[in-house]
């Protein structure tokens, strides 16, 4: 591991090669700022959007500015939404739904990738199946499961299938990356006399952080827009998430698009702040992991 | 070979509990899928067993299963043959030419955060009739070339190119994401030696980036595959598949058929289609990918 | 340095586990408490003879938007009986309508369907009755009077065997909205038949207004006004049952006829560019804006245009559809019965949830009334509409309803899903692409063999 210390010190030298700016890199540049542009530009567009009226939404004008800045489709929003309830639930659902996926998948990972049993390919396998399904057709199937095991309209009805969907990729992505460390570690720890568990709380979930970021983002992401699961399986206004919310302004025959868009600003904003905080952690947390010993 | 002898019942310990939850709630299903899949059910009532039945009419005379599946390999293929490899090539620009390329990575990823119904709703003002403020025909009809406008989201032979693109367009930042953090675990000593020995730039790229980062290339195509295969509340919100079927595809076949039309039997029966498809697909993947890290090891 | 890196993980590791766990219990069991008073869950202990036992009554709905008068009737009437009745608690499921759907097509398949849910008429609840999930309601509704409320006949669409599943909130007309200064632009009159309208169309496209407006793409708007063609060209209603009794197939003249109509009307340049990527809303919306010159919609309409910018100074007329080749009678409508509520056959509480309802239908006319949201209701109303303030265009509504002399329901109301789905997919290709009309009947004819 020490080559990995040396290398995570000289790593900007690297990268930057020299001080001037070569063509390359002014081309390259300009590609880049395009292609932020694109990809921010929706943000922008939201922004925007949520302070229209309906009239000047539909009009579907692109560039078009609000005549008048519309903000109370917030004060819609986060009424006729009710906002911080369902932020709230959908914090709490998803924050378990994270803690719960990182800790078994990564229990899973570490037995799959570094344990010397014979079914660890076969589990992986069975893993990797899991990637392959899509949610809809689960539906029936997991309403009549929880109706028996009696967690029809709790939380747990959303926590359970959203944490079963996650693993597959999350134990794909940690076993992936718990293969690529070198065995000596775990010989040095046995030496130690450290038992599996020891070995995983101490040596191996240190050097994990960030591909368990990936893995909380990926699962924030999915987790935090879901629909069709959430409108299925909670019929308590008590207990809805955010996705609820937007669907709210959907009447039978009329559509409420500005406060949609609202709500979407200041459904989108945890998630934003929350993925700009990971994103900073996966490349420190990479040095960190490779600064060891 | 893996160093850790373990009693078995450590090895449950650390399987189980994530194995549990897995099986129960997605592995379940898809056994429960498999019997529906031989019914005749509307998902309400009482429900006829039929054997291959579903199977059959769907392979012979279903008109829109065949279109779908093209429509849903076109996707997948445009994804792993376009939007992979313009991730890397820019994931690796990036490591090149930006220092701090933190606020980058992450502002490319930002379309993937975004719900789909705002992405959907956006891309329809931009695919818009100029008459209704659209900005690809209102760009080109101010260029003069009026005659290039079309009508892209329900144009049947276009529909489906269009709303692939907005999908390209949105995961892309996933892919580069994936493929930055692939490069940053390359040791950069690797890169120094090579320099030593006369490569640098691209040509270190062809022989060091490309090789070290196969795996997470893996990844990102097995990735790209099943999320292609699976892509369906796009194309929900931006076409609904239509017009008449033009810009239908496998997931959102099944949708339709389970709960619009209410052939849960034949639903189940396409679900398991598609499972089976991405399986074959991702074996196929894992066997070219085996290969290719051996020729480069 | 590393140490303590590993330390201070290791502690924080444990701690979000710790309180995930602990919150992941309490979570769940607090939603189990609270559900144990609910309808989902056996009445615990209510055996014991309590008199006021404390009730939680389920009621999905469709009215989600709290900015929506329906909304806000909803709950109105909810906090009224609530108040009246302390121990009965009434808990809200507002979804959007695919949403709810989908969501009771989930519940019903593991029989868990909620003490009041909605429902679609005739052909559409049909599956749902088979199955054995509703409860009747024949001598609830006899209750307080409220069967008189509704207007005669409406109640036959949600009748089955001689048992009443339903009891709807709506009762629609198909129309055709017009704006009045843009016809006048356009130096056209209101057409008195199809093909007046045709002319008209091309007119009015040829001064650069846009004709009509349509959102193709919820396939059901298309079917709706072809329906209406269809009622005309097979000279009355009926046509459907017809197929259904097996006396015409669809590839019958008349409904070959309202193909080729139908198709006269796309190729005049009647609708909007891209029709099919607009749904129903931001196609409605083209017309409340004021950019469309006419619309055909279901009367339930009414509401949402009449307090739109367009409709200032009395701008916005209806009329009836017109003949097609002269056949039909335009005092035939497309019928529109609508949504229902409908109550589960295993509702824990189903005395006291067929009472909630039998308060809320007997209240909901009045309520409606006041919200203005009184025009396609399918109860009998008491009450002034015009000194109430409803407007000129809304009276005009009001007045069709009186001259209707039967029709045709939608074709998803007489359909099953399978001929419904090849029928809409069917339609929605005439707004692409050119198509021959004999080919599309007999497409539509083996779909339908297919689906019997």
């Amino acid at each position: 591991m020490s080559q990995f210390a040396s290398s995570a010190g000289s790593k900007p030298a690297l990268k930057v090669r020299s001080r001037r700016i070569s063509p390359k890199a002014l081309i390259a540049y300009l590609f880049f700022g395009l292609l932020l542009v694109t990809q921010l530009y929706p943000l922008l567009w939201l922004l925007i959007y949520s302070l229209k009226t309906n009239e000047e939404i539909l009009s579907g004008s692109f560039f078009a500015l609000p005549a008048q800045w519309q903000w109370n489709n917030y004060e819609g929003a986060v009424e006729g939404g009710s906002y911080f309830r369902y932020l709230g639930n959908s914090l709490f659902v998803t924050v378990t739904t994270m803690a719960g996926v990182i800790l078994l998948s990564s229990l899973a990972a570490f037995a799959i990738a570094r344990f010397r049993w014979k079914y660890g390919q076969l589990v992986m396998l069975l893993f990797l199946l899991g990637m392959m399904i899509p949610m809809q057709g689960t539906l029936l199937p997991l309403m009549i499961i929880f109706k028996n095991i009696h967690i029809l309209n709790t939380h747990l009805a959303l926590i359970l299938p959203y944490m079963a969907f996650q693993m597959p990729i999350a134990v794909f992505i940690l076993s992936g990356f718990l293969r690529t460390i070198p065995h000596e570690i775990e010989e040095s720890a046995i030496m130690d006399g450290a038992g599996p568990f020891r070995i995983f709380r101490s040596v191996i979930l240190p050097v994990s952080i960030p591909p368990m970021m990936t893995v909380c983002i990926l699962t924030f992401i999915n987790v935090w827009n879901e629909y069709i699961l959430a409108a299925t399986f909670i019929s308590s206004e008590r207990l809805k998430t955010l996705p609820f919310g937007v669907y709210s302004f959907v009447s039978q025959y009329s559509v409420n698009y500005g406060a949609i868009g609202a709500f979407l600003v200041l459904a989108a904003l945890p998630v934003i702040v929350v993925y700009f905080l990971l994103a900073e952690k996966i490349t420190k947390g990479m040095v960190a992991g490779a600064v060891k010993g | 070979m893996n160093v850790l002898k373990v009693s078995r019942w450590t090895i449950a310990a650390f399987i189980l509990p994530c194995l549990i939850v897995y099986v129960g709630l997605v592995f379940v299903p898809i056994l429960v899928s498999l019997y529906s899949g031989l019914l005749d059910w509307n998902g309400i009532g009482k429900s006829t067993f039929i054997g291959l039945d579903n199977y059959v009419k769907m392979f012979t005379n279903d008109s829109v299963f065949w279109p779908s599946v093209r429509r849903t390999f076109t996707l997948a293929g445009f994804s792993m043959l376009v939007q992979v490899p313009v991730a890397l090539l820019v994931a690796i620009l990036i490591t090149r030419f930006v220092r701090r390329p933190n606020f980058l990575v992450s502002s490319y990823f930002l379309p993937v955060i975004l719900s789909v119904a705002i992405i959907g709703q956006l891309w329809k003002t931009i695919y818009n009739p100029a008459s209704m403020g659209g900005m690809i025909n209102g760009i080109l009809t101010s260029l003069g070339l009026e005659s290039w406008t079309h009508s892209w989201l329900t144009e049947p032979k276009i529909a489906i190119y269009a709303i692939i693109l907005v999908s390209l367009w949105q995961y892309l930042g996933y892919h580069i994401l994936i493929q930055f953090t692939g490069i940053q675990n390359i040791p950069s000593e690797i890169y120094e030696a090579a320099k030593i020995d006369g490569a640098d730039g691209f040509k270190a790229d062809r022989y060091i980036t490309l090789p070290m980062v196969l795996p997470i290339l893996k990844i990102s195509i097995v990735l790209s595959f099943i999320g292609s295969l699976q892509s369906f509340d796009l194309i929900m919100v931006m076409t609904g598949g239509g017009p008449a079927h033009a810009t239908e595809v496998l997931a959102s076949h099944m949708y339709n058929m389970s709960f619009i039309t209410m052939k849960y039997g034949y639903g189940s029966a396409i679900a398991n289609v598609l499972i089976t498809m991405c399986l074959i697909a991702t074996v196929l993947i894992n066997l070219l990918f085996t290969r290719l890290e051996k020729r480069y090891n | 340095m590393t140490k303590r890196k590993m330390k201070w993980f290791g502690m924080a590791m444990t701690g979000v586990l710790a309180i995930s766990l602990s919150a992941c219990g309490g979570g769940g069991s607090n939603s189990t408490n609270a559900s144990g008073g609910g309808a989902s869950e056996p009445a615990a202990g209510g055996g014991d003879g309590a008199s006021a036992e404390n009730v939680t009554i389920t009621f999905q709905n469709i009215y989600p938007d709290a900015s929506d008068p329906k909304n806000q009737m909803l709950k109105k009437i909810v906090e009224q009986y609530e108040s009246e009745h302390p121990n009965v608690t009434i808990e809200l499921d507002s979804l959007n309508t695919d949403q709810q759907k989908l969501k009771l097509k989930t519940q019903a398949a593991s029989k868990e369907v909620p003490d009041i849910t909605v429902v679609n008429p005739a052909a559409q609840m049909q599956p749902f009755v088979d199955a054995d999930l509703f409860a009747p309601l024949n001598d609830m509704v006899e209750e307080n009077g409220l069967k008189d409320t509704f207007q005669s006949g409406i109640l036959d669409y949600y009748t089955f065997d001689g048992n009443l599943y339903a009891l709807p909130d709506g009762n629609n007309i198909g129309v055709v909205y017009y704006n009045k200064k843009l016809m006048e632009q356009g130096g056209v009159e209101v057409p008195k038949t199809f093909e007046e309208m045709i002319e008209a169309v091309k007119t009015l496209k040829s001064k650069g207004i846009q004709p009509m407006v349509i959102g193709e793409k919820d396939s059901w708007t298309g079917s709706f006004l072809f329906m209406n063609i269809l009622l005309r060209t097979n000279g009355g209603p009926g046509f459907l049952q017809d197929v259904l009794d097996g006396k015409k197939t669809f590839e019958d003249p008349a409904y070959v006829e309202a193909i080729e109509a139908f198709q006269q009307l796309v190729d005049a340049g009647a609708f909007q560019d891209g029709a099919t990527s607009f749904d129903y809303n931001s196609g409605e919306n083209l017309f409340k804006t004021g950019t469309a010159a006419m619309y055909y919609m279901g009367s339930w309409a009414t509401g949402g245009i009449e307090t739109a910018e367009v409709s200032k100074d009395g701008n916005v007329g209806v009329f009836q559809f017109p003949t097609v080749g002269g056949k039909g009678n335009p005092d035939e409508f497309m019928l529109a019965p609508g949504s229902a509520f409908a109550i589960s056959k295993n509702s824990k509480h189903l005395e006291e949830t067929k009472d909630f309802l039998n308060y809320f239908m007997l209240n909901f006319p009045k309520e409606a009334f006041e919200v203005k949201g009184a025009v396609g209701i399918a109860q009998n109303v008491e009450g002034d509409f015009k000194a109430a303030g409803y407007s000129d265009m809304a009276m005009n509504v009001l007045d069709l309803f009186k001259k209707v002399k039967g029709g045709d329901l939608a074709f998803d109301n007489t359909m099953n899903p399978g001929t419904t789905q090849a029928h809409l997919s069917g339609t929605q290709s005439l707004f692409v692409e050119k198509k021959d009309a004999a080919a599309v009947a007999k497409e539509l004819q083996a779909a339908y063999e297919d689906n019997k």
